[in-house]
């Protein structure tokens, strides 16, 4: 201290070489992964409540485990039934000669799907090797200790029958008959112990400590409380069972399966070290590429049998692989998506890939009306009408439509624009007015095109431009039209899929049909309904009020069994709706109700500032609700969105209560009426329940990765 | 030349001027509280007024009368030669013609910084998109971010963003600017570029209005200073002659208060 006060001219050169040190970037020190024992302790056994609750829950997890595991691989079930019904839980009577038709539809599903991945998809980092390796460890460990909990397969004697245990000879005398006589007890004792260790640990103070002991004793009860529920099953009841070893040789290709993935997990958790294993990653969709390989590959070795139902004959046969039809269009479905996101990836930064953008979102909302109208049900054309009526009034839409548009977007058509718009409105009104009178005859898709022609051209101006600006609402409007027509003629053209039903399909075919149709219809009709109760004028107010309180008032079931049953007395003569297309307007009206109070949510969170500053651009309502409010409104309220399409999608099994052959339905009536697998119905519903599941949880993944996409350009 | 005869010279050459915005006896009420009472002023082609006053005072009510975000209730307020009423077409032409800058910059969050920009002279004022963006990229320059062009307002500084508010007002091309608090929610640090801005602004000859705190932007900018208190204007005057030789006891209390 003193020599740097003596010497003035070493402080200033001191002071700096102090501040080089200190300005030098401080490296955030490497933290370390916990080792599995580390993380046991300080997660699951890091206070003696914890450590209970741990050993409760554990032995909770570990029996319904068991039950599940014996309940589904049980001698009882007749997984059978659901293998032989496949087609007819999928699309029930689509005639198998037509199934290219569900294949193409399937194809085109996984080429969109991969290609807006590869284009779109903000995929981020990817799976790290850490969590991957981890996963694949804890798959191999769960499968493993599957193996050990589900109980011993029945003994059969030579006809194939369980053989029964003699009365009065229980196994006593084993030591797994021991322990099934004696296993509650042994649990009471071993859960007994666990307290006794949690309280003893408590006082000597080693939860503070954070010392190893309490997470190996706790985990030796544990294991050994799991030893007990595994070995019971051995000596269990009057129905003789295999042996240990016999059980766990006939699961030898489950050993393999939980061998591999564990040595595949443990290869990549030490073969990469610690820094590598969490710096790695791999795309996300390669992995469950990946998957899905394995999967079709084991279609093609494996003998997983060949069963089906064709032509009312039961096939069965066990020892073969799966059927040429099932995995031949499997393997091309994966290919085709594997091809079309490696496209997507190849065409991202390129600037067709942007233009491709657009088209591609357009696509997946046209591709349910081709996909179900085209496709699936084969339109039978009458190429008379089609020449004579339908493509000259499509033209005359086109034309004049485009003419108006046109015209009405230009930047200074003032006034003149607004009377015109209004003396279209006038037009279309009329024409609804006079179907109700029955003044003049007109076809009812004009009608329709009136009204869109009159709803466009009120909101024309707020769209008007420049000639390339006016040109791309032109081709907009054009290129609608033909869309609109199109569709309405393949509509009002009868299949020619022959079907014994009046159904074109039924099973999962018809919920994902009606979920996505509903869906379709009532998105629009959800975000119209929150604007318009949002809106200034009362009279939208109060319409919409009410319609959201009626629709949220009335029991989803009674509204299908209006639209489903009795909707069609009501129509005119000649008039009727399919079940598929009443359960839709059904469902659809529903859910816009409460899709409409959640968008609404979403509304009410925007901030006033962000109206002020639209009108103080001066925007238009239709061009500030367009531009500024709705995009933050539907943001915001994704997450809710999403769970009101889960609840949609999963409330189409009401249509088995309306009548209908829905994947319900079938599961739950049909299969369990067929002579072979009469009464047979939990398979089926345990089955359906899985899919059902499977499409669900996926949903709900894939809302929380666009909520964290679209959190980016959050404040 | 002393203070009076400065006042003089200029209220001569502003009276050669056009008016910009008129206000005639302007009232409002929010609820029984009356807002602004009998509020008369004319801003002139190329002025930069500053309204002063205390918090509450009416200074932002007024302000944001003038391209009616806030509707006033007796009076008359004449905007570039057009009067403000219930009428949309008045409004929408008026919106078009006032550019206003927030307290709290309004940014659309969901938007980048261009798209910010651009979307009002393409869609209001029907540029096309490319001479829209050449437009928001040379206000992006002139405003001193034109890096920051493709990112989102989330990701900018709070004087980041002011200044993109300040470029998207400007995109519209107006003849008059209204700057509601510009700096009160900026850092300390930030409030100089922002105010950089509004003078180089000043100096290219804009009509301004500007309700703010900072004193020393009045006194350098401002051709005329509003002091206001309980909705009504108190005192009006050169920033010379208001920080120098205040007329009023209101002003005078005011000024001893923040100077």
């Amino acid at each position: 201290m003193t020599s740097t006060m003596g010497d003035p001219a070493a402080t200033p050169a001191a002071t700096a070489d102090l501040w080089a040190q200190e300005r030098e970037p401080a490296q955030k020190p490497e933290e370390p992964s916990l080792s599995a024992g580390e993380w046991l302790g300080r997660n699951l056994f890091s206070s003696p409540v914890n450590s209970l609750l741990t050993v409760v829950f554990t032995l909770l997890v570990l029996l319904a485990g068991r039950g599940l595991l014996n309940f589904t691989f049980s001698e009882e079930r007749v997984w059978r039934a659901v293998k032989t019904n496949m087609r007819f839980l999928f699309t029930h009577a689509y005639p198998q000669e037509q199934y290219a038709r569900v294949w193409f539809c399937v194809g085109a599903v996984a080429v969109l799907s991969g290609l807006s991945i590869g284009l779109l998809a903000k995929t981020g980092r990817g799976i790290s090797m850490k969590k991957l390796s981890m996963n694949l460890m804890a798959a191999g460990g769960a499968i493993a200790v599957g193996i050990l909990l589900r109980e011993p397969s029945a003994t059969v004697d030579s006809e194939g029958l369980v053989v029964h245990r003699e009365p009065g000879t229980a196994l006593d005398d084993s030591f797994a008959g021991w322990i099934d006589a004696n296993s509650l007890a042994l649990l009471g004792l071993l859960l007994a112990a666990n307290v006794a260790l949690a309280v003893w640990f408590r006082y000597q103070g080693v939860y503070l400590r954070g010392g190893p002991e309490p997470r190996t004793a706790h985990g030796v009860l544990v294991l050994a409380s799991a030893a007990v529920l595994i070995v019971q099953q051995y000596g269990e009841g009057e129905i003789v069972r295999e042996s240990f070893g016999s059980a766990m040789a006939d699961r030898a290709w489950w050993w393999l399966a939980a061998a591999l993935l564990g040595a595949a997990g443990g290869a990549l958790w030490f073969g990469l070290g610690d820094a590598r294993r969490r710096n790695t990653f791999v795309p996300a969709m390669y992995v469950f590429f990946g998957a899905g390989a394995l999967m079709v590959l084991s279609a093609w070795v494996y003998p997983w049998g060949h069963y089906a139902f064709l032509e009312g004959e039961f096939i069965s046969e066990p020892g073969s692989t799966v059927a040429m039809t099932t995995k031949l269009p499997w393997t091309v479905m994966l290919v085709l998506l594997v091809a079309s996101f490696e496209a997507g990836r190849a065409l991202r930064a390129t600037p067709a890939g942007r233009r491709l953008r657009v088209p591609l979102n357009l696509l997946w909302v046209l591709a349910p009306f081709v996909l179900y109208w085209a496709v699936l049900r084969d339109p039978d054309l009458d190429w008379d009408h089609v020449l004579s009526t339908d493509i000259p009034m499509a033209l005359f839409f086109a034309a004049f439509g485009g003419l108006a548009v046109w015209f009405l977007a230009h930047p200074r058509i003032g006034e003149v624009g607004r009377v015109i718009a209004v003396a279209l409105v006038g037009v279309a009104v009329l024409n609804w007015v006079a179907a109700f009178f029955g003044w003049y005859p007109m076809l009812q898709k004009a009608r329709i095109s009136f009204l869109l022609l009159a709803v466009v051209a009120l909101l024309a101006h707020n769209f008007a431009g420049d000639r390339t600006h006016r040109m791309r609402l032109v081709v907009a409007w054009v290129a609608i039209m033909a869309v609109f027509h199109w569709l309405v003629t393949l509509v009002n053209s009868p299949s020619t899929v022959d079907t014994p039903t009046d159904a074109l399909f039924g099973g999962f075919a018809t919920t994902l049909t009606v979920a996505t149709f509903t869906l379709l219809l009532a998105f629009p009709m959800g975000v119209l309904l929150a604007l318009a109760r949002t809106s200034k004028l009362p009279i939208f107010r109060v319409l919409a009020t009410a319609y959201i309180e009626v629709f949220r008032g009335v029991p989803l079931i009674t509204l299908l069994f209006f639209f489903v049953l009795i909707f069609n007395l009501f129509l005119p003569g000649g008039m009727s709706l399919t079940d598929i297309a009443g359960a839709t307007i059904g469902f659809a009206l529903f859910s816009a109700a409460y899709l409409a109070e959640n968008i609404r949510g979403g509304l009410q969170a925007v901030r006033r500032g962000q109206y002020e500053a639209s009108d103080a651009v001066g925007f238009s309502t239709v061009q500030r609700t367009l531009f500024i409010v709705l995009p933050q409104a539907l943001r915001v309220s994704i997450p809710p969105l999403v769970g009101q399409v889960i609840a949609t999608f999963k409330e189409t099994s009401l249509l088995a209560v309306a009548g209908m052959f829905d994947f319900l339905r079938i599961a739950d009536k049909v299969i369990s009426a067929q002579s072979e697998f009469l009464g047979v119905k939990r398979e089926g519903l345990l089955f359906v329940s899985f899919i059902y599941w499977i499409f669900a949880y996926n949903m709900s993944k894939h809302s929380q990765r666009i909520e964290k996409r679209l959190g980016v350009g959050e404040r | 030349m002393s203070v009076s005869d400065a006042t003089t010279a200029l209220t001569e050459e502003l009276a050669a001027r056009d008016d910009m915005i008129v206000c005639e006896g302007v009232n409002k009420w929010f609820g029984d509280f009356q807002a602004l009472d009998g509020i008369a002023a004319v801003i002139k082609e190329r002025e930069v007024v500053v309204v002063l006053g205390p918090s509450g005072s009416g200074k932002s009510t007024w302000i944001r009368c003038i391209n009616r975000l806030e509707a006033h209730q007796e009076g008359r307020i004449v905007v570039d030669g057009v009067e403000l009423t219930n009428d949309l077409r008045n409004i929408e032409k008026i919106r078009s013609e006032v550019g206003m800058v927030f307290q709290q910059f309004n940014l659309f969050p969901h938007l980048t910084v261009l798209d910010n920009i651009m979307l009002a002279p393409i869609w209001v004022r029907k540029k096309p998109k490319d001479e829209a963006e050449e437009l928001a990229r040379s206000l992006l320059e002139r405003v001193g971010i034109p890096e920051q062009a493709e990112k989102y307002p989330g990701q900018l500084s709070g004087g980041q963003q002011q200044r993109v508010a300040i470029a998207r007002a400007l995109a519209m091309e107006p003849r008059i600017m209204l700057f509601d608090e510009p700096t009160s929610a900026l850092d300390p640090e930030m409030i100089k570029e922002v105010l950089d801005v509004m003078k180089e602004l000043a100096l290219s000859g804009m009509t301004m209005m500007v309700v703010t705190h900072e004193m020393g932007f009045a006194r350098e900018v401002a051709d005329r200073v509003i002091f206001m208190e309980d909705g009504q204007i108190v005192e009006t005057g050169t920033p010379e002659h208001f920080f120098t030789n205040p007329q009023e006891e209101r002003t005078k209390l005011f000024l001893s208060q923040i100077l």
